[in-house]
């Protein structure tokens, strides 16, 4: 399948703080949503600007439509839409100020589709943003992104802060947007069940590192918790745990496969486990 | 381009109404009432005024993530520093087009303001090259030193420039003498304003090499 977008080996490090992206590599194909999952400071906006060039990568590739994009390369970003978390534009703006510059910086600008956006999410188009309340900002930041056709949606924690009626409304725009099949999301978040609600896929990153990627069924169906004993937990084969987190009379261990598991540990409480848990697990627990 | 610039004058339009509106008011007193350095002042306020303005407003890009979002958007990082040195252009020639109406119309009304009417040239030139100096300085300076350093910038930009202005002008008056023709004049004007344009145009490609490693 082809990728919209795929990063190789993507290096970045920050000497003043210490931290570094290693080796990330993940693609996302197109037509399909990626959830983006990791705790806060986990290298989730790093990774995001080292794709869109507003951080110099020290090594590695980043392909956005079969292509590595340099700065001088304005049609590639013609195609992309972009939402970060919180204030995305000048708070001195009204609405309409925005869509006369956003005219001037993108060649397809679709202000009928914008205003039509304006009206479907309730937003005053002569209202100053800084006026606005952080839902209405975070929606204009989406009818904006989504006003130059891009074919790649980058949302960078934008349904945070905003309460479940509002995401909820944001979800249904991004899914709309995936019903074209050459359009694709990468959407980080660390509220797990809007990816859970909409993505396809989702990679988990932590301190840096990736540590999983995989479909979300696979997550949903296939991964399971095993709540083991002490004496339970010695007896199991290494190859079968992903990760383990003590509790105080348990272990709960991350296994791949729980009908396997079921069928291979008979005596252990299997449960299904959402994509929240897994993130503790892999986050907060130990990894063999 | 036409996007970054419309960015650019909506970020400098409230204030600069507010200092238009005080300019007005400063000129019509300044026409009426007879006073050369009064006059003075006014026109350098109106030259500099208008293009500091236009450069103070940069940092508010940065008080948002729209400074950040723009670098998603399509347009290349030397575009977005040019529209920051065309955008200053614009509001200079505004400051220029203000104070030669301000020293018009007190010419008209009062004669030369001026003990010679070759130094109306030698203001325009001063303020011109203060302002291109300022920004000269201000640019580089914005970005190696962050966007959070915006005033303090700003204000040792200003002060560079007035002093090597000063500098210049020092230079020449001892190259040329304390009597200098009109064409001496004319010179040493010329030779401020090119020296000021050549460093704006080489902070122009020093800003970009410097933006081009910034990291947001």
């Amino acid at each position: 399948m082809e990728n919209i977008l795929e990063l190789q080996q993507v290096c970045k490090t920050f000497p003043k703080t210490n931290f570094a992206l290693d080796k990330v590599s993940f693609s996302i194909p197109y037509g399909s949503i990626m959830g983006f999952v990791g705790e806060n400071g986990a290298g989730k906006t790093t990774t995001i600007g080292c794709i869109l060039n507003t951080v110099l990568k020290d090594s590695g590739t980043v392909k956005l439509f079969g292509k590595e994009m340099s700065d001088t390369d304005t049609e590639l970003r013609e195609k992309i839409g972009v939402v970060y978390d919180g204030d995305n534009f000048p708070a001195h703006w009204t609405a309409e100020q925005l869509s006369h510059v956003m005219q001037g910086l993108y060649t397809k600008w679709d202000n009928t589709l914008f205003q039509k956006y304006l009206a479907d999410l309730r937003l005053r188009p002569n209202q100053k943003i800084k006026h606005y309340s952080r839902g209405m900002t975070m929606k204009l930041a989406v009818a904006a992104a989504l006003s130059h056709h891009p074919q790649l949606l980058i949302l960078d924690e934008a349904t945070s802060g905003l309460d479940p009626v509002m995401r909820d409304d944001m979800l249904d725009l991004f899914l709309d947007f995936v019903q074209e099949e050459d359009h694709s999301i990468l959407f980080s978040s660390h509220i797990t069940t809007d990816l859970e609600k909409i993505a396809d896929y989702i990679t988990f990153i932590h301190n840096g590192k990736l540590i999983l990627t995989a479909t979300k069924n696979e997550l949903m169906y296939n991964f399971a918790v095993m709540r083991c004993k002490e004496s339970q937990f010695l007896e199991l084969d290494p190859n079968d745990i992903l990760a383990y987190r003590k509790r105080d009379f348990q272990i709960d261990v991350l296994v791949s496969d729980g009908k396997v598991a079921e069928r291979k540990y008979r005596n252990a409480v299997i449960d299904h486990v959402s994509i929240e848990e897994i993130m503790l697990l892999l986050v907060k627990g130990e990894r063999v | 381009m036409k996007g970054l610039l419309t960015n650019n004058f909506y970020a400098v339009r409230s204030s600069a109404k507010v200092f238009s509106v005080f300019m007005l008011a400063l000129g019509a007193f300044v026409t009426v009432v007879v006073s050369q350095q009064l006059l003075l002042f006014c026109m350098l306020l109106g030259i500099n005024g208008f293009s500091i303005n236009a450069i103070a407003t940069m940092g508010k890009d940065y008080t948002s993530k729209w400074g950040k979002y723009k670098l998603t958007s399509p347009v290349k990082r030397a575009d977005i520093v040019k529209s920051y040195f065309i955008s200053q252009l614009i509001w200079l020639l505004a400051g220029i087009v203000f104070s030669g109406f301000v020293m018009s119309a007190s010419w008209l009304l009062h004669g030369c303001p001026f003990d010679r009417s070759i130094d109306a040239l030698l203001v325009f030139s001063t303020g011109i090259s203060i302002s291109l100096f300022a920004g000269a300085i201000f640019f580089p300076l914005f970005y190696l030193g962050g966007e959070e350093r915006n005033g303090a910038f700003l204000v040792i930009s200003l002060l560079f420039a007035i002093g090597i202005v000063m500098g210049i002008t020092t230079a020449v008056n001892f190259v040329f003498g304390s009597h200098m023709t009109t064409w001496q004049i004319i010179s040493g004007a010329m030779i401020v304003f090119v020296c000021s344009l050549l460093t704006f145009a080489l902070s122009y490609s020093l800003t970009v090499i410097v933006f081009k490693k910034k990291e947001y």
